[in-house]
């Protein structure tokens, strides 16, 4: 019993200890002193010592989630453009940081907001938000505080949020595109969408039954949950319904799962897959014969191995990336472009705070993504109609350094085009 | 009922009284003076935390009147959890909002007891179950509910505004006055946080009380007799079903509350958070924090909410070397998640009764100090 | 009617999965009362040790390396953490279990990269025609792998001094104490034999697929499992298994059906089978009636 007066001493002192956050130590959201996350000291670590630092924080799903597989390379790759920008002068007389506001959100918006709140002080804006659900639960926030964030996630409502530097095309235009591709190869009738629920799998399917609407093809869904043990409805639905052409809207573990599956019950039409529904390990498994047999995959962008400016530089920042090249790289590096082009913009505008970030990433009328997606793309003025539409189309394939193969280059087929988003495409009723 | 020597009680009145010591008194007084204050010393993002751990505080009593009370064991907690902040939603709501449906009535004192009657309503359905089972098969088959309740929710959009997506949570509104964003507040400009913290500490403190008032009641003691021997109970004329009902009834009214006000404090949820992780979370809150007790409860719930703020600011400050690149191996995300396991397998080592039982001992110690024992 | 036998093959194939899970169970709780919510974590354990064995050692010999690493594993963890909990409050070990569920998945999770891992097994999903029906050989592996264990677990039970003081301790600890039974060497046993199950589980379960971090979740399935079959029954946990992944399987198949349902009603028909057995049976299928005495 000793040491319980001991104990209580040291659990109070603690406890004082941690909550040292004191009021005054804030300054609000409208300080009038210099921005939140920028400083006139140089960043840990810096290259340039004499230079100013901008904090960036990036919330990811680092442990346990279920879109770790993806996240951490995003992660990674962003760290190696931010330690990119530095090398090359910094912006401006800032250099910028994203190491030191890193947080994990295991793919839960409570945890997500919280650690949100925890660095909102901090950064001057979120280099990374990981996930749609998680996001909506700080969007209200961002808008609030003007707080500019670069998304980890295609979905077509970014399009509709200023503070939202989204890059690419949505996952309802991505699938637009398949069936345009799906139409012209393979002449399929008839389309049967897998999708998870919610923006990502739903925004892709509605993109689907639109685009059959105006293709003239015979349109049907069916809604999946993760865990590759969990498709057998799924599976069910490919076999007794024998559609021509399938959109998958999973993980790669389900991906294979409803390929290999599907194969083996004898089905042989067409499956082409969002970018997140392959991974290089797939070609490992039971179902990499399936999968090189009937399964393509769309992708906003170029993968690792493609031969511009942007990607050159992008292997030469991250080398050879523990676990081997993947989507995830290539992604978390595009999706910087845009704010290293908002912040430049910022800084030359002579003020650096969150409101003159806002207005440069809402005037920027192009961004130089080093021959990443076409020229033209990052048309943040043009609101809806500044988004990007192209895709292009791969193919596993076991010999690549990736595993796959392009098929089509970046292209926006004619339904994508003559497309006009009115409201987030997973609005629709499916 | 006067301060005079402790635990000398004169009269069974003052026994059973609300505060049935002095010092319990005082203490209640002190505390929720601090709390009161804590808005003005610490900062939103604390505030916050301390505001979902005041809700989440309110859930936790719920499950302990029927866990730690009445000794029926139920992880079916989320689905009612899930049952209030879908009512307290869809009242709210906006009309014609896309896909989330609601009623548009904004008012706090319509839609949080509505949430709780809701969900207490569902309570009442489920507790025959409990008069049939008991133990772990009672537990497991209330899980089997948060399941069944899982799958509804993502089949039904129209409630839940999609899988993913999720609807606006209920509106903190009290006939027009807004909780949920900055403003005056008794003529003072405070902000959001500042007053979520004082509206869910205020709730917290009227339920609180009135779960302590339940537990000293008829109903109460006839609860203790259920969980200590259900038979024995049965034999001296107290009624199982009716009390295991009365039980369920009110630990679900409980949950339908917290639920209903747990999600205003994020603004947003989805049905994806409804799960057998947020069930086990309470259940966890009820043990670490101390079964049978509206104060272990409430220890528990700040417990478990605020220990992952704990381990993500404590990891950094007392090992800095550990790495913070997400690729290598026992980064320090992945230490932030073995801490939280492991903090609470060396907890329940170290004192299997709890945050509670802690706290007793603290106070004994205290009572007779300077002399040891 | 060939859709349906189909299904029923895949269905048993699941199902014996779920079975070799609810067994890990329904050892722990025979011997401390406690349902062990490490589980989940000891079965992704023994997966990704198999994708990692299976490369130098072949997937025959990684199997049972991996198995006896993991029993060793939960041997480990029960005479750390769990021993000195004996004669606390069930569910207190329980919330204590989670916690080693979460420490040892966290670090699991570590050892799965962003790649998709595969434990590298003979039958992938290739299929055979048996009397006209194609089955997928995994199917039929996970059965024989589950009837040989299951073979071996009433052997073990029945014929040896281990299984006999495992089955005294079951019935009355403290007389099984009284007559030299050592109850320690019970609970680690039991710790180790249910986390090899496990292991083994876990590995079946990513058999045709890929491991990947969410592999866990399949354990939940094995709740209803062992409370339909009857929590402190061996039988009825296999049985239970079988039956839960037949009707799951067949569900799957016919739902697109019966529309009202919803798409994926086959994820919840595990928790609907063992409430409509429970209303009837309320210690399960062959769970022993408890006998209170006041």
């Amino acid at each position: 019993m000793k040491r319980l007066g001991s104990i209580t001493i040291v659990a109070l002192l603690a406890l004082a200890g941690a909550l040292t956050g004191c009021r005054s130590s804030e300054s609000g959201s409208s300080g009038t002193a210099a921005a939140p996350g920028v400083t006139k000291e140089a960043c840990p670590n810096a290259v340039d010592k004499n230079k100013g630092c901008i904090y960036l924080g990036i919330i990811s799903d680092l442990t346990e989630g279920p879109f770790r597989a993806l996240a951490v390379p995003i992660t990674e790759s962003q760290k190696a453009f931010w330690a990119r920008v530095n090398k090359n002068g910094g912006i401006g007389n800032y250099e910028v940081d994203v190491t030191t506001y890193v947080k994990d959100n295991k793919y839960k918006p409570e945890v997500h907001n919280q650690v949100y709140q925890e660095i909102k002080g901090k950064v001057l804006a979120l280099a990374q938000t990981l996930g749609s659900p998680t996001t909506a639960a700080i969007i209200d926030d961002l808008r609030a505080n003007n707080i500019v964030a670069v998304p980890a996630s295609w979905t077509s409502a970014w399009a509709f949020e200023d503070v939202i530097l989204e890059s690419g095309a949505n996952y309802c235009v991505e699938s637009m595109n398949a069936l345009d591709y799906a139409k012209e190869k393979y002449q399929s009738k008839s389309v049967l969408a897998i999708h998870y629920a919610g923006d990502y799998g739903a925004d892709a399917a509605a993109g689907a039954k639109i685009a059959a609407e105006k293709l003239g093809m015979t349109y049907s869904h069916v809604q999946t949950n993760s865990g590759a043990q969990n498709q057998a409805a799924a599976i069910q639905a490919v076999i007794s319904g024998k559609p021509d052409l399938i959109i998958l809207t999973t993980g790669p573990a389900e991906t294979a799962a409803i390929v290999g599956n599907a194969a083996a019950q004898g089905y042989r039409g067409r499956f082409i897959g969002t970018s997140p529904t392959f991974n290089p390990g797939l070609m490992a498994s039971p179902a990499a014969q399936a999968l090189t047999l009937l399964y393509e995959s769309t992708a906003p962008w170029d993968s690792w191995e493609t031969d511009t400016p942007g990607h050159k530089a992008m292997r030469e920042a991250i080398g050879n990336p523990a676990g081997g090249p993947n989507n995830g790289y290539t992604s978390g590096w595009v999706w910087s472009y845009p704010l290293k082009a908002a912040l430049e913009k910022a800084v030359a505008s002579g003020t650096l705070t969150r409101e003159s970030l806002l207005a440069a990433a809402k005037g920027l009328t192009s961004v130089d993504y080093e021959g990443m997606l076409p020229t033209g793309a990052g048309n943040y003025a043009g609101g809806v109609d500044g988004q990007v539409k192209s895709s292009a189309i791969y193919k596993p394939d076991a010999a690549a350094v990736t595993k796959v193969t392009q098929v089509k280059e970046l292209f926006i087929g004619p339904t994508a085009q003559s497309f006009k988003l009115e409201k987030p495409c997973f609005q629709m009723t499916l | 009922m006067s301060v005079g020597r402790p635990l000398l009680h004169t009269s069974y009145a003052s026994d059973m009284a609300l505060f049935n010591t002095g010092t319990k008194k005082v203490a209640f007084a002190a505390l929720l003076g601090v709390g009161l204050a804590l808005p003005f010393v610490l900062t939103d993002d604390i505030l916050l935390q301390l505001a979902s751990a005041c809700v989440a505080a309110i859930g936790a009593i719920g499950l302990n009147l029927v866990t730690g009370y009445a000794g029926q064991v139920s992880l079916g907690h989320a689905f009612f959890l899930a049952i209030g902040a879908y009512t307290g939603a869809y009242l709210s709501g906006d009309r014609g909002d896309f896909r989330a449906m609601g009623l548009g009535v904004d008012n706090m004192l319509v839609w949080l007891p509505a949430a709780g009657l809701v969900a207490g309503l569902a309570g009442v359905l489920v507790a025959p179950l409990a008069t049939r089972l008991r133990g772990l098969y009672l537990a497991i088959v209330t899980l089997g509910l948060v399941f069944v309740g899982e799958y509804i929710l993502t089949e039904w959009n129209g409630m839940t505004g999609g899988l993913g997506q999720g609807r606006r949570a209920a509106k903190l509104s009290l006939f027009g006055y807004r909780f949920d964003t900055d403003g005056p507040l008794l003529g003072l400009e405070v902000t959001r946080a500042q007053k979520l913290l004082l509206l869910m500490l205020v709730l917290l403190v009227i339920f609180a009380i009135a779960a302590r008032n339940l537990a000293r009641s008829k109903v109460g003691r006839a609860f203790s007799a259920v969980r200590d021997r259900d038979i024995a109970a049965g034999v001296i004329g107290v009624n199982l079903a009716r009390y295991k009902t009365i039980a369920f009834g009110i630990s679900s009214f409980y949950a339908g509350c917290a639920g209903a006000l747990l999600y205003t404090i994020n603004g947003r949820f989805d049905a994806g958070q409804f799960n057998l992780a947020l069930s086990v979370l309470f259940i966890a809150m009820v043990l670490v924090g101390g079964a049978g007790t509206v104060s272990g409860a409430i220890l528990g719930a700040f417990f478990f909410t605020l220990l992952p703020r704990f381990t993500r600011d404590v990891i950094p400050t007392v090992a800095p070397f550990v790495s913070t690149s997400s690729t290598e191996q026992f980064n320090v995300f992945q230490l932030e998640g073995i801490l939280y396991g492991a903090l609470v397998i060396v907890f329940l080592i170290f004192e299997p009764r709890g945050l509670f039982g802690i706290w007793i001992r603290v106070r004994n110690y205290w009572k007779a100090w300077p002399f040891s024992y | 009617m060939r859709t349906f036998l189909e299904a029923c093959t895949r269905g048993l194939g699941q199902g014996s999965v779920y079975a070799l899970l609810a067994l890990g169970f329904v050892i722990i709780y025979k011997a401390t009362r406690v349902i062990s919510f490490a589980q989940p974590a000891f079965m992704l354990v023994g997966a990704v040790l198999v994708t990692y064995l299976v490369g130098p050692l072949g997937f025959w010999v990684a199997v049972p390396l991996a198995a006896v690493a993991t029993a060793g594993l939960a041997l480990g963890v029960e005479r750390a953490v769990v021993r000195p909990m004996v004669g606390k409050p069930a569910f207190v070990v329980a919330i204590l279990t989670l916690g080693v569920d979460q420490v040892v998945r966290v670090v699991t999770n570590g050892f799965l990269p962003s790649d998709v891992r595969h434990v590298g097994d003979p039958w992938g999903l290739r299929t055979v025609l048996i009397a006209g029906l194609s089955v997928q050989e995994r199917h039929i592996a996970m059965l024989i792998a589950t009837a040989a264990l299951v073979l071996a677990l009433f052997a073990f039970f029945r014929y040896t001094r281990m299984g006999l003081a495992m089955r005294a301790a079951s019935y009355d600890q403290e007389a099984a104490l009284a007559q030299g039974v050592s109850v320690g060497a019970v609970f680690a046993v039991s710790w180790a034999m249910a986390g090899a199950l496990a292991a083994v589980a876990g590995v079946f379960s990513a058999v045709g697929g890929s491991v990947d971090q969410l592999l866990w979740i399949i354990t939940l399935t094995a709740l209803p499992v062992i409370i339909l079959g009857g929590l402190d029954s061996l039988p009825g946990a296999v049985l239970g298994g079988l039956i839960v992944g037949l009707v799951q399987e067949i569900t799957a198949t016919y739902q697109s059906n019966i529309g009202w349902l919803g798409s994926n009603f086959s994820y919840i028909t595990p928790y609907v089978v063992m409430m409509l057995v429970l209303l009837v049976r309320p210690y399960g299928l062959f769970g022993t009636r408890e006998v209170e005495r006041v």
